[in-house]
């Protein structure tokens, strides 16, 4: 039942892109190097994709294995997205 | 550096969905069937059955839709669509409820989701049947893409008009 794709390699996390962010990059799926702190996701992704931040990013939502996550502000407690792990970029969504 | 990149979209992957008492919830690459999804919620002990079906339309602003087009994070939507069920069954003391949403491309005036609920008596369907749609089109994780003649967008619900242009060149399907 799952859109999930096969499991990233060893030291890889597996990143989705939808909508937009799919446009944008031009993949549903990549894996990236593990372990990463989200906030310096936006920056990973900047780095390959120049543009995503103001383009994508800014008005798309994070999960971490099926579950929404706060990307955090300096001074905040980071989250650390560990190898295996299933991170997903989400768009303003457009069901109905 | 990257290892696994996949540039195709993943094959389509039929139906998917989750039953549990009183709910049920569906994402489908086939035509919508409003029969089976009121047998979905049908009950004794209902008075009403309220349904409404969501139709693809042919323009945005005036504009000509030559196809429409859903994707869907299915096991991330699917999560969202039961939590929506789940709630409104508690709030509205439903029978039942049921949701359905149709993916891939869907032709213009086919139906692109149906939501059906049950209750006791209507007042409650009526209000738990719109409020389903509403949480729906803001919170799953579903996306539609209008082909226009000169190209396509994303849209996005949340302002209701203003989806991201398709770049040329930046095309990733």
């Amino acid at each position: 039942m799952s859109a999930t794709p096969k499991p990233a390699a060893p030291g890889n996390f597996t990143i989705l892109y939808f909508a937009t962010a799919t446009s944008f990059t031009g993949k549903n799926v990549e894996s990236l190097p593990a372990p990463l702190s989200l906030r310096k996701l936006g920056d990973v992704l900047e780095e390959r994709y120049k543009g995503i931040r103001e383009e994508v990013l800014g008005h798309s939502l994070v999960t971490i294995n099926l579950a929404y996550v706060d990307v955090p502000e300096e001074g905040e407690d980071d989250v650390i997205i560990q190898e295996g792990d299933e991170v997903a970029i989400i768009p303003p969504v457009s069901s109905g | 550096m990257t290892t696994q990149d996949q540039v195709n979209p993943p094959p389509p992957e039929g139906e998917s969905s989750i039953s549990l008492p009183g709910i049920y919830v569906s994402l489908t690459d086939l035509p919508l069937d409003i029969l089976s999804i009121m047998d979905k919620v049908r009950s004794p002990e209902a008075g009403a059955i309220v349904t409404f079906a969501g139709t693809t339309r042919n323009n945005f602003a005036s504009k000509p839709v030559t196809s429409l087009t859903y994707t869907s994070y299915r096991p991330l939507a699917l999560q969202t669509l039961s939590s929506i069920a789940s709630s409104l069954l508690t709030k509205h003391a439903l029978k039942g409820i049921a949701i359905v949403h149709r993916l891939g491309t869907v032709p213009i005036g086919e139906e692109s989701i149906l939501i059906a609920v049950s209750s006791a008596h209507r007042k409650a369907a009526w209000l738990a049947g719109e409020e389903a749609l509403e949480e729906c089109k803001e919170k799953v994780e579903v996306w539609k893409r209008e082909e226009f003649e000169d190209g396509g967008v994303w849209r996005a619900n949340r302002d209701g008009h203003q989806g991201a242009e398709v770049k040329e060149g930046n095309k990733g399907e």
